[in-house]
């Protein structure tokens, strides 16, 4: 996740270097996954209809020509995006990980039955010695809430970080996050897990005071995307944005293109940002 | 609702309502600028003032930071000491950009229409995008539910508030009662914080707020009251919740639709991307973690623009009336 923890010097960084902020003139390039490579062109007259949808509206809102980049696999793609090649292309992780230096996730899509990729929390007892998610193997493990959003969210954090079924000793559903957080205090479980709005709302400071002030976050992360837009590392502040603006609107605005430029991901809701790492697992806990 | 509480320098400003802060400059000087940044010149930022967050100072900052950077321009705080401030900031297009809660949204709906549009709105982290009003008494009082509440005195936020008056006296006609003659006196606060005060202080018998982070099954996080116990202003304890109703549609990121179209692309994905590209900044500005933003449209609005014109009607004509939505 890119976290920038000094905001003041990313615009001391941008206040010199302004044409970071600019949109370029240039056409805006995207792959296309097709059985042969091809150089990149206007898109046919007679592509689907959502497709040409898709590239009219990104043309007419970046003020930009835009060109599809016919690209044989995934891998092709990636290392198009790498050596300038191309602007954007959907990618996975295996095809990401090659570039992901050069490169960052700025888009993904939340399928309808699916909630955001918000950060799941995984914490103990501050004096327990066990300080990772390996650590914990055979642990008790409480989560709580008052809905499927308080389970599935961390499962699905979890199970990316190979945390599944039989990971943890004993498994409990407690009724709400303080429950679940309560049973954490109490030595009844080793283990909390927790979605961030949940943890933020049992952890409130009253005061200037917390129940979590005698834990410690073991594990923080969200869940992997499988697939999302990539972009260079390249790409200018505004084009990004502008990018993202577009197309978290695009199922309302647009409703033939999304469903095109979202059809990777079946039962797609909605187009969502992501951070620069979305497709890489998170491994390392990160206590804030 | 999660208002973002931002307090800029004070300068009234006579009749309007309105104070302008200070600006913070962005990355090209306004002879360099082309485009639409040159139509533009600068980001005017309309925001509601609130003294009960001591970090608003540093939470404006923040945000000032975030959107000169994003945008390349100087961004102008304007500070609005109330509700009709930002209203009448946006419907006047002497701002840009500002947060509304929806009954806000609807009043502005109702001066111009599609030159407002609502872009953006905070999706909880357990996926919903509402937020509740509480009816509020003292615990030591003797009201347990809104029925003890006949005849008693109810403070109200603003008339222009959604949670503090348009939905719960839209809810309580639901259930039957008259808010006009249930209560045998009703007062106006200005603002969440002061109604919680006067409530503390054994001015109201009653009042009714904002409260989010949460549910009525799970409890509430956010909230006036919750950021004053934190203060040390007030305890938590010494309130009791008779009545909640809701979800209520989020407070909505409302752009002027006569701007550059490239403008208003660029703040609804700058503004979306913030919790994943810069989380410090999302939650040092006052938004609650697993929080993010998500796409709304004038659709979304649609019962709190019908609430608001039914309200309206009433209080001219005493009649019902019909969906002013269309």
């Amino acid at each position: 996740m890119m976290r920038l923890a000094a905001p003041l010097l990313a615009a001391m960084a941008l206040s010199v270097a302004p044409s970071q902020a600019s949109a370029p003139t240039t056409p805006l390039r995207i792959a296309t996954l097709t059985e042969e490579a091809a150089p990149c062109a206007p898109l046919a007259a007679d592509a689907p209809a959502g497709e040409r949808a898709y590239f009219a509206l990104l043309s007419r809102r970046l003020e930009r020509q835009v060109l599809s980049c016919p690209m044989a696999s995934r891998a092709a793609a990636a290392a198009a995006l790498a050596s300038g090649g191309a602007d954007l292309a959907v990618l996975d992780a295996a095809s990401f990980r090659p570039v992901a230096t050069t490169t960052r996730s700025i888009l993904t899509v939340r399928p309808k039955d699916q909630f955001s990729r918000i950060a799941v929390v995984v914490a103990v007892r501050a004096d327990d010695e066990r300080r990772t998610l390996a650590d914990l193997r055979g642990a008790a493990v409480a989560f709580g809430g008052a809905n499927r959003s308080y389970y599935d969210r961390p499962l699905r954090a979890l199970a990316d970080q190979g945390v599944g079924e039989g990971y943890f000793r004993t498994h409990v559903k407690a009724a709400s996050a303080e429950e679940a957080l309560e049973m954490l205090r109490d030595g009844k479980v080793d283990v909390l897990a927790l979605h961030a709005g949940a943890w933020r709302q049992v952890c409130l400071k009253v005061k200037g005071k917390s129940r979590c002030d005698e834990l410690r976050v073991a594990w923080r992360g969200r869940p992997r995307a499988t697939l999302a837009i990539v972009a260079p590392n390249t790409m200018p502040l505004e084009t990004r944005y502008r990018l993202i603006g577009v197309h978290v609107a695009m199922h309302q605005e647009a409703p033939s293109a999304f469903a095109w430029a979202s059809a990777w991901m079946p039962n797609g809701a909605e187009f969502e940002p992501t951070e620069s790492d979305a497709l890489i697992l998170t491994s390392s806990a990160a206590p804030r | 609702m999660k208002t973002l509480h931002i307090r800029a320098l004070t300068l009234a400003l006579t009749g309007a309502a309105i104070a302008v802060g200070s600006t913070l400059g962005g990355c090209e000087r306004k002879s360099e600028l082309s485009g639409w940044r040159a139509e533009m010149k600068e980001v005017r930022f309309a925001m509601m003032a609130s003294e009960e967050d001591p970090t608003l100072t540093r939470k404006l900052d923040l945000y000032k930071d975030y959107f000169a950077r994003a945008t390349g321009l100087p961004v102008r705080l304007y500070e609005a000491s109330d509700y009709n401030g930002k209203i009448q900031a946006i419907s006047s297009g002497q701002v840009d950009i500002t947060l509304l809660a929806s009954a806000s949204y609807a009043n502005v709906d109702a001066q111009i229409g599609e030159l407002a549009k609502p872009i953006l709105t905070v999706r909880r982290a357990d996926g919903e995008l509402g937020y509740y009003s509480m009816f509020l008494v003292r615990a030591d009082s003797p009201y347990h539910e809104l029925a003890d509440l006949k005849g008693k005195t109810m403070g109200y936020v603003d008339l222009n508030s959604t949670s503090g008056y348009l939905y719960p006296r839209a809810k309580m006609r639901k259930e039957g009662i008259d808010p006009d003659t249930f209560f045998g006196k009703v007062a106006i606060a200005g603002g969440h914080t002061q109604a919680i005060m006067a409530l503390e202080n054994g001015q109201f018998d009653a009042t009714v707020i904002n409260v989010g982070g949460g549910d009525p099954v799970a409890g509430f996080t956010t909230g006036a009251q919750f950021t004053m116990a934190r203060r040390g202003l007030v305890k938590l304890e010494d309130f009791r919740p008779v009545w909640t109703v809701g979800p209520i549609a989020t407070t909505a990121v409302v752009v002027r639709s006569d701007r550059p179209q490239a403008f208003i692309d660029l703040m609804r994905g700058a503004m979306a991307a913030l919790p994943y590209d810069e989380p410090e900044t999302w939650e040092g500005g006052g938004q609650t973690d697993g929080t993010t933003l998500t796409s709304v449209d004038r659709e979304h609005y649609r019962e709190v623009i019908d609430l608001r014109h039914e309200e309206l009607v009433r209080r001219r004509t005493g009649a019902s009336a019909g969906p002013a939505s269309s």
